[in-house]
């Protein structure tokens, strides 16, 4: 049985190809999110077992939402979504609470890795 | 006993002694019988005047003399009259001319005619003194810190290697750190966490871990992280001192002897280091001069670190001149105009301060002159966000019209009627900058003129700022400047374009992205990707810099960047990372390319040009102002 993931990214195909490598490995991506707004709706809603968050989206910024979601659930495990050149974000992200992080580019095998060993953490 | 070499430091002092007395005559003139506020003009005054009589300097000593007679005066009834102030306020713009002629090198000016104009003003009644002769001393130098803590710890030692091409290094250690914590007790590391949380590179981590966990354990949960390559352990159940890091004190202008020793200590550390890696590399053990490298890295950030300190400035040091000019505007415009100054002790580089002080008094009677309408409130506030500071000037007054705006550029020619049709309101505003344009629908001596907000943004431009404008009718006025900390060494993110390497400015870069072709659209003319609510125009780099057309794969990598305002696209060959660089200034002829603001050698000896995409695009072969055409 897999894990139980949302998807938080503010581009659709990203959605898609989080999604697509998510059910290739057994999971089941239970909600989609496009903004943090959604993100920390959809979090309290569906209590997903993981999710993965872009860090740059409109109206309400990852790691807002982060924050948000980790201030009601320390335990919560959130991975952040960064692109190169947004180190600066990344460790902002780690402060409040994200559990790990990956890089687009996106690697299938890494994705998995990371999401594998966070959620063992759990 | 040579005087000349005091000159700079006296200069640096007195003009601080100077600030001060602006500022606390602005205050005492709101609360006349501000009893601490009088007494602490006598002393900067006083100050003043013994420094400059050490350094000989008659003129200065005594125009300090006759200002500390004058607020000796009203120490003794408690209370100042406004005249008073006045005369105060002239007395130390005069002094500050005399300072301008001793940093010049010139004769002191004369200041008879100041001295015999006064009457020193009628000093009350004197009841009988209880304030003491002589000005009260100084505040004691703070307490020298204790000698640094040695504490004894019993730990593991453990040394993380990281791949060479993590990215985020600085967070994944971070992430080993919270790791290392779930399974021990941490005693110190290196870096330390507030090395880690200022980013940079960092190549691993080491640590003393006291742990009830076998070595194996810990070895398999680090092994079990992304990008982490080694886990090696040192002597075990070692005993180790550990040096306490010690508070550090307030930071001044002056450079503190204790930032030499730490100096000192760098550079002895590195010579050591050198000698390391030197017997490392003749012996061939591969090994130490990894770690030797970490360790040299290491030395070299925290160096940085250092000297920027010695550079850093609080911004005090040149908003304290904008409380006068609010006061003397106001007075002149017949406003009621309350000044706020917020986070004055927020550090920048003195380059990038020495640019700003104009910039920043020409915002703030902008504000005063065009901004309030009888009375309101223009606030400057500063603070920073991480590699960032951030400085605003806002005002509660009409704010600008967009109707006005649209008028003024028809009026003056500067957009045809078509353009002006296309243009969203909020991207009106930022042609308030541009040279030849202003609202204000009277000249006045101040502003108004069409010159200074186009000043102000090529100086927030060519610090490698941005400047960002938000107003509308009846909220009024906002300025916000992003700055980067430092002007010398910044982060830049690197991208290829047909072969060649350049470097953009990452206060330039909104975020990156890699876009499938598919998602790639066409409207009209332009091609556009979907991006929130916007459709974001695509412009090619290679195009823009005169470099033949390439094709591109099934993804294309591009950097988000803002034009006017507005979000566009740069797409790119390929992103290459992000690097810290040390910026060197290019000399004519290169000087005169725009878009073009200076050169950084990378570590393999190349040079790459460092862009600034906002120029380049305004330039662009066509004349349009507004992206255009793309060519992917």
């Amino acid at each position: 049985m897999g894990l139980k993931i949302l998807i938080v990214d503010d581009a659709l195909f990203m959605r898609n190809m989080l999604r697509d490598i998510f059910i290739r490995a057994g999971h089941q991506v239970i909600g989609e999110a496009a903004n943090g707004i959604e993100a920390v709706e959809q979090y309290h809603l569906l209590h997903p077992d993981l999710v993965t968050m872009d860090i740059v989206m409109p109206l309400k910024s990852g790691i807002e939402a982060l924050q948000e979601i980790s201030d009601a659930d320390p335990d919560a495990c959130v991975i952040m979504c960064s692109a190169l050149g947004q180190d600066a974000l990344v460790i902002e992200a780690v402060q409040a609470g994200a559990k790990d992080f990956i890089v687009k580019p996106f690697k299938e095998e890494r994705v998995l890795d990371v999401v594998r060993r966070v959620a063992g953490q759990a | 006993m040579d005087m000349a070499k005091y000159h700079g430091m006296f200069l640096t002092e007195a003009r601080e002694h100077l600030n001060n007395m602006s500022r606390l005559l602005l205050e005492v003139e709101k609360a006349p019988g501000d009893r601490e506020g009088i007494d602490s003009l006598f002393r900067e005054a006083h100050s003043i005047k013994g420094m400059a009589a050490s350094m000989g300097y008659d003129t200065t000593a005594r125009l300090a003399h006759h200002l500390e007679d004058l607020m000796d005066g009203f120490r003794k009834g408690g209370s100042i009259t406004p005249e008073a102030i006045d005369r105060m306020l002239a007395g130390t713009d005069l002094l500050e001319g005399l300072l301008a002629d001793l940093t010049a090198g010139i004769p002191e000016r004369d200041v008879e005619a100041f001295l015999a104009a006064g009457p020193v003003a009628p000093a009350p009644p004197a009841p009988a003194s209880s304030s003491p002769a002589e000005p009260a001393a100084a505040p004691p130098e703070a307490a020298a810190p204790e000698a640094e803590g040695l504490l004894v710890v019993e730990a593991l030692q453990v040394a993380i290697t990281l791949a060479d091409d993590a990215p985020a290094p600085a967070a994944r250690a971070l992430l080993v750190l919270r790791e290392l914590l779930r399974c021990g007790t941490l005693q110190s590391t290196s870096p330390s966490e507030t090395e880690l949380k200022r980013g940079g590179p960092v190549s691993g981590l080491s640590a003393w871990l006291e742990t009830e966990l076998p070595r194996a354990e810990v070895e398999a949960r680090l092994r079990a992280m992304p990008d982490v390559v080694q886990v090696s352990f040192g002597e075990d159940r070692r005993k180790e001192t550990v040096a306490l890091r010690r508070e550090e004190g307030p930071r001044t202008v002056r450079v503190r002897t204790e930032i030499l020793d730490r100096f000192i200590n760098l550079t002895g550390e590195l010579i050591t280091s050198r000698y390391m890696l030197q017997g490392a590399a003749r012996q061939g053990r591969l090994r130490d001069v990894k770690s030797g490298l970490d360790q040299l890295a290491r030395l070299v950030t925290d160096l940085h670190h250092q000297v920027l300190q010695v550079r850093m400035m609080p911004l005090e040091s040149i908003t304290g001149r904008l409380p006068r000019v609010a006061r003397d505007l106001a007075r002149k415009t017949g406003k009621e105009v309350n000044l706020c100054i917020e986070g004055s002790e927020v550090e920048l580089d003195r380059a990038i301060l020495e640019e700003l002080a104009d910039p920043l008094v020409h915002m703030v009677r902008n504000a005063i002159d065009h901004g309030i309408d009888t009375r309101g409130t223009v606030t400057v506030r500063a603070w920073r966000e991480k590699d960032l500071v951030l400085i605003e000037v806002a005002d509660d007054g009409r704010g600008m019209d967009p109707a006005m705006i649209r008028h003024k550029l028809l009026e003056k020619r500067l957009i045809s009627a078509t353009q002006l049709k296309a243009m969203r309101d909020r991207d009106l505003l930022q042609w308030v900058c541009h040279p030849g344009f202003s609202t204000a629908a009277v000249v006045t001596e101040t502003s108004g003129r069409g010159v200074g907000m186009d000043v102000v943004k090529s100086a927030v431009e060519s610090l490698g700022g941005v400047l960002d404008i938000e107003s509308g009718p009846g909220i009024g006025t906002r300025f916000l400047l992003r700055l980067p900390l430092s002007v010398a060494i910044i982060q830049v993110l690197l991208v290829e374009c047909a072969g060649h390497t350049v470097a953009i400015p990452i206060t330039r870069v909104l975020r990156t992205l890699e876009v499938p072709r598919e998602e790639i659209r066409s409207s009209g003319r332009q091609l556009v990707i979907p991006l929130g609510e916007d459709l974001v125009p695509l412009l090619s780099l290679r195009k823009i810099l005169g470099l033949p057309p390439g094709a591109y794969d099934a993804g294309v990598q591009m950097v988000i960047t803002e034009l006017r305002g507005r979000r566009i696209g740069l797409v790119v060959d390929r992103l290459s990372g992000q690097r810290e660089v040390f910026v060197k200034s290019l000399d004519f002829p290169l000087n005169q390319i725009a878009g073009i603001n200076g050169a950084a050698i990378l570590g393999d000896g190349s040079i790459v040009f460092l862009l600034d995409p906002q120029p380049l695009l305004e330039l662009r072969p066509g004349g349009s102002r507004r992206p255009r055409q793309g060519d992917t």
